[in-house]
This record gives C-alpha cells, structure tokens and sequence, in this order.
C-alpha cells in the first residue's frame, strides 16, 4: 500500500465514507440495537437505618416479581437497579442518576414518607413514572400529586379513618405519641380531628424524634396521664423499642395500644411476649381470605427465602407487578403510555379489584384490622384479623375521599 | 410537679447510667491509647449479638462471655490495624475506625438480617419498682448497678495494679517504659480490647430495651462522643458525670419539650465547647503522644 499525499495509509475519501457508515449503522438496524439493551427499572429504597428491616422485604418482593416473569419484560430481559435513599434530598440525586445514567423507564421506590414526597416532585421535573411503594402520608396523592405519580400505601387520613372506632371502643380519653416527620404529623393531625369530631379530649401528645433509643421518660408521661388508649404514630425501628419498653415498664394490658400501618417486621423485632396492640395493615401472609395468586406468592417467597413473606414483601411484589405489566401492556418505555397503562391496570382480589384510581394514581386497597395474638406459638405469625375493612366492599371508593375532599388536582 | 420532675430525674439517671458505660470505653481508648475509635459503636452492636445469640443457644449465665468476646474482637482489631495509627494524625484514625465500623455493620447484616431480633430482659429481673412517684424496673436496676460496679473496678484496675501502674507510666513517656523491659505493644492491644470489651458490655445491657438490628450502633456512638465531648476528652470523672448529667437533661426535655429532646445533647455539647471548650474536668488524663 502506497502512502497518499496526505500522510494517511487509506485514501481521504474511503475513511469518510466508513465513518459515515459506522455513523449511520445503529439507524440502519435500530430493532437490533434496542433488543441488546435490557428494559431497566429503577428501585429507590432505604439500605440502611432504621427501615432497613423493611427495605428488604420490599425490595425482596419487587425483585421476586421480576423473577416470575423469567426477568423478561415485553419479551426482552429486565433488570431493577436499587440505589441507596438515604435522606430526601440524597434520594432525589439517585433517582437523577437511575434516569439519566441507568436509563431507566420508570422507578419504584418511597419508603419513607418525607423521601417519597420529594421524590415524586422529582420525578414530574424528570417526567418518569413513580410508583411510591410503602409511604403512607397523605399528600403523596393529595395535595402534592401529579401524574408521574402512583402510590400503593393507603393514606395515613384513610387508615385513621378505618382505625378510629376500635380506639374509640376503649374510650374518648387519648393520649398522641407520633413520630415527629411527616408520616406522624400527618397521623396526628388526622386523628385529632377524628377525636374532635367525636367529641372527646386529647389527653396528652409527644411528637417523638427519630432513632429515639429510650421511651421510658415517654412512657412516665402516659402513665400520668391515665388515658383510655394510646394512639401511636411511630415508625419501624422506634414502635418495636417502644414497645418493648412498653412491656417492661408493665404498661401492656393496663392501657390499649393501637396505630395505623404496622409492620410485620416491626412486631417481629418486638418479641412474643412484649408485643400488643390493635393496628391496620394492608395484607398479612396468614390471611384465609387471601387470593390465589397471593397464596401462590406466599408459596414463593417461602421457597426461596426460608420465611413467610412479610407484608412489606407483598407490598414491593404487587407495585413491581403492576409496573411490569403495564409497561408488557404499553408495549413501550414512553413515560406517557406507561402512566396510561398503569391507570388501566387492575387484577381481581376477592370481592375487590387492585387498581389505581384515575384521578389521583392511588390504589384501592381493603386494609386489615388486626390485633396481636393472646399466645403466639409461630414466630412470623402475630396477628389475629378481626376485620377487612371497609366491611362492606361498596364503601371502598368513599373511605377512600372524593377528590374534594382529598385535594388532588392533577396537571 | 416534684413528683414528676423526681420521676423523670431517675429515669435520667438510668438513661444515663447506661451514656456512661458507652462513652468510658472510648474515653479510656482515646486516653491511653490517642486514637478516636469511630467503631466503638460497632463494638456495642457486637455486644447486642453475641448475648443474643449466646443466650439463645446457652442460656442467660452465657451473657456473661459476650463482652469477653468483643473484648478478644478488639485486640484482634488492633493487632491487624489500630496499632498502625498511633503515629498518625486524629483524622486518620477517624476515617480508618469508620470504615470498620461499615464493615463490622455490614458483616452484622449479611449474618443476621436486617430486621429487627427480639431479645427481653431476663425473667429472674421481670417486674418493677414504684416507689412514690418513682418507677423503675429490676431490670433498669440491674444495669444500674452494673455501670456502677464495672466504673469502681475500673478505677481501682487503673489505680491500684501494676497493669493501670505501666499504662499510665506508658502514656506519659513509651520509650522508658520500653527500656524498662515491659512489652508496651502487648501493653495497648489489652486496653483496646478492655475499651471495646466495655462497650460490648453495654450493647449486652441495653439489648433487651433498645431495638436490636445492626444499625444500632448509631444510638451509642453519637451520644458516646457527646458525653466525652463535655466530659473533657479522656477523662475518667468527666465522662462519669456528663454522661448523668445528659441522661437527666434528655429526661427532663422529653417532660417540658419532647420535640426538641433528639436535639438536646448536641444543644447542650455546643453549649459546653463555647463557655468551656477542654469540657468539664478536660485535664488529659492518660495520653501517648
């Protein structure tokens, strides 16, 4: 081969060419490019810290979702990113990066309410749907919504509502100790005005700071105050030490316990002879009532993890699900035709069907009321259910609020 | 109001009885040793497990190996990397025990989980006292106690044995001790293990009335270095009286300001390193330099 004038080894005008040609050659074969590129999700949930014990059964779900489907999703393989969401503001630059270096289509996530309620403004800046998994405060599809945004937790106001009789069977003395962010300020709020409204007297109120390792000055301070029942609004890792300490300080069966949203985790840690109280949760594994596909979800997870689900496994594994079939039913990764499919989602559930509704992207959900067991014998199995609730299935949309009421005004 | 006051006065003290014994254990590191050990939370987790797991293999009386245990953690961990810091500037010290922490935390998870294990006082101290206004546990009592006698041996260690006699010849001049024939090296790695020993004590006692997971460690350690913060740092006394007087502080908001009683300490460490910034009684009392 000859050296041309120019120095090069190969003419000018063929290295132009081939470059062109590399250029143009993804173009030429975009079916082929795209296929290589698995279909990412994006999961933002806490690694460490007090919810940890929760992330995991969270994420568990998600992930098992996923593997049921063969990690396939519209028929290419599927993969979840999890990235750390240590604080608000650290969550909403992982969710940056899951977007704009992982190229996800969409991001599950949320498990506190103070994160979720800044990553769902995130996520209408970056136009990516968000499927809040676990928080419960009510403004997530309140006041704050947006289209982007869809939430599987049923609101902190809704469960008080569904909560407020069995409290209100004790007596109208309470006594508010809440978690002092947003999830128990919004159950304080909620349920000050459900005991106003049947006219009885707060007693006595602590907003509790996070990662409070000692309750026993809290504790004294109820025990002055004589109330009928203890309304709670703490979160995981703190309602487990406050109960504990709770029992030792002889304080369980003297006054009734009850809050909103318990976990399994969070009773597990407590113990079979400390734990007590009446609460609300969304699903529990030993549930008879649970659907086929719930049992079969059970059978699942028991099999590859060696323990009953939590709830909070159900929780991750019914929005994962959702969010993989509607992206199977968009046929897509547009934003805008996965937030259409997902408002057209819905599985039957007993008398019941799973499914967000249009006009604030919540999800519909029969709670459970359920109180801790007198003798517990298995150690994942706490709870008696006393009731599904709302009892009667047709009540569904209105304990849910009307849009008047709930404040969201979608854009 | 006395009766409430009293009330949450002693309920204080049991809160901070317990300050006490997390913080003695890193004011004894950093005293004799000079190395601030960011991990010494991790070791109270270790603590929390080992009685945990020793109990429900064993039974109660096994408790009693769970600080001996972390206490053997800690030389090991000195051996294989503190004693690589002695020379080296405090912020060295700090970075390299952080990242043990992570990994002492980490290894926590992987083995146990992250949720929560349930773990009670023992049955033999279940019940309470009330006296007048005053409730307190048996259990609360035990570990009142506890602090109380593991403090008096301590001083006495440090004060009337040959070993307290060399590590206070040590901190104050290493070479004439060494030239001395006494093996100085040998001399840190057991005060090292004696600070995470003590630590590990600590996690054994609060186990059963704190939540036991293996972020834990965050509810020791922050109020361990605000209690030597204001107690003066590697003072014996100091840490003594701060980590009461911040057990009663923190007890007293929660009756009059709940919502500010997470913040308090730090309000209160802030307040001390203004008016007095070597702490309460910050005379150095054991150092290597």
């Amino acid at each position: 081969m000859t050296v041309d004038k120019t120095g090069l080894l190969i003419p000018r005008r063929r290295a132009l060419l081939g470059t062109v040609g590399l250029a143009v050659a993804p173009l030429a074969a975009p079916h082929i490019a795209r296929a290589a590129e698995p279909v990412k999700v994006g999961l933002l949930l806490a690694k460490t810290g007090q919810i940890a014990g929760q992330t995991e059964y969270l994420a568990n779900g998600s992930f098992l979702a996923l593997e049921q489907r063969n990690k396939m999703i519209m028929g290419q393989p599927a993969e979840l990113v999890w990235l750390d969401e240590p604080s608000p503001q650290a969550a909403t630059q992982n969710m940056q990066k899951l977007v704009q270096e992982d190229k996800v289509c969409a991001v599950l996530g949320g498990s506190l309410s103070s994160n979720a309620l800044a990553e769902e403004a995130k996520a209408a800046e970056l136009k990516i749907p968000f499927v809040c998994d676990n928080a419960a405060a009510t403004d997530i599809t309140g006041k704050n919504c947006n289209r982007y945004t869809f939430r599987l937790n049923t609101p902190v106001a809704v469960q008080s509502r569904m909560l407020a009789p069995y409290a209100l069977s004790y007596g109208k003395k309470w006594y508010h100790i809440t978690a002092s962010y947003a999830f128990g300020q919004d159950i304080l709020k909620t349920s000050r005005e459900l005991l106003k409204a049947a006219g009885g007297t707060e007693v006595g109120v602590d907003e509790v700071p996070l990662n409070t390792a000692d309750f026993s000055s809290f504790i004294l301070k109820i025990r002055q105050a004589k109330p009928d029942v203890v309304v709670g609004g703490l979160s995981a890792g703190d309602l487990t030490t406050f109960l504990k300490q709770w029992n030792e300080l002889g304080m369980k069966g003297k006054i009734p316990f009850v809050e909103i949203a318990i976990c399994d985790t969070d009773i597990w840690g407590v113990g079979p002879e400390a734990a007590n109280g009446t609460f609300t949760k969304l699903w529990d594994a030993f549930n008879a009532k649970n659907t086929p596909e719930e049992k079969a979800f059970t059978e699942a997870y028991l099999k590859k993890y060696g323990k009953p689900p939590a709830d909070k496994a159900w929780m991750g594994w019914i929005t994962a699900r959702s969010l993989f079939e509607a992206i199977d039913t968009a046929k897509s990764t547009d934003a805008n035709k996965i937030i259409e499919a997902l408002e057209a989602w819905k599985v039957p559930a007993g008398d019941v069907s799973y499914h967000y509704r249009k006009f604030d992207h919540q999800m519909l959900v029969r709670n459970l009321a359920v109180a801790v067991k007198d003798k517990i014998t298995d150690k994942y199995n706490y709870f008696d259910v006393k009731a599904t609730l709302p009892e009667n299935p047709a009540d569904l949309e209105k304990i849910f609020g009307s849009s008047e009421e709930i404040g969201c005004k979608m854009t | 109001m006395l009766d409430i006051l009293l009330s949450q006065t002693v309920s204080g003290l049991v809160l901070g009885g317990l300050y006490v014994l997390i913080a003695i254990g890193l004011s004894i590191i950093f005293g004799l040793l000079g190395i601030v050990n960011f991990a010494h939370g991790a070791f109270f987790t270790l603590g929390a497990y080992l009685a945990l797991t020793l109990v429900g293999h064993f039974g109660w009386p096994a408790v009693v190996l769970a600080p001996v245990i972390v206490g053997g953690m800690g030389m090991v961990a000195e051996r294989l990397l503190i004693r690589r810091l002695y020379d080296k500037e405090p912020l060295i010290s700090l970075i390299v025990t952080f990242a043990l922490a992570l990994l002492i935390e980490a290894s926590v998870r992987l083995i146990y989980g992250g949720i929560g294990q349930p773990f009670s006082p023992p049955p033999f101290l279940s019940g309470f006292q009330i006296w007048g206004p005053v409730l307190i546990t048996n259990y609360r009592v035990a570990v009142l106690a506890t602090t109380a006698a593991v403090l008096v041996l301590l001083w006495l260690f440090l004060e009337k044995t040959r070993f307290g006699r060399i590590l206070r010849a040590g901190s104050r001049d290493p070479e004439m001790v060494g030239l001395l024939g006494i093996n100085l090296p040998r001399v840190l790695t057991w005060v090292f293990g004696l600070g995470c020993a003590i630590s590990g004590l600590a996690g054994l006692l609060a186990a059963p009335l704190w939540t036991v997971t293996p972020a834990m460690a965050t509810n020791a350690i922050m109020p361990a270095f605000v209690v030597v913060a204001i107690g003066g740092l590697g003072s014996f006394a100091g840490a003594v009286i701060a980590g009461l007087l911040v057990g009663v502080v923190v007890a007293l908001t929660i009756q009059f300001w709940p919502e500010a009683s997470g913040g308090v300490m730090y309000l209160f460490m802030a307040l001390m390193l203004l008016l007095r910034p070597r702490g309460l009684l910050g005379e150095r009392w054991e150092r290597f330099e």
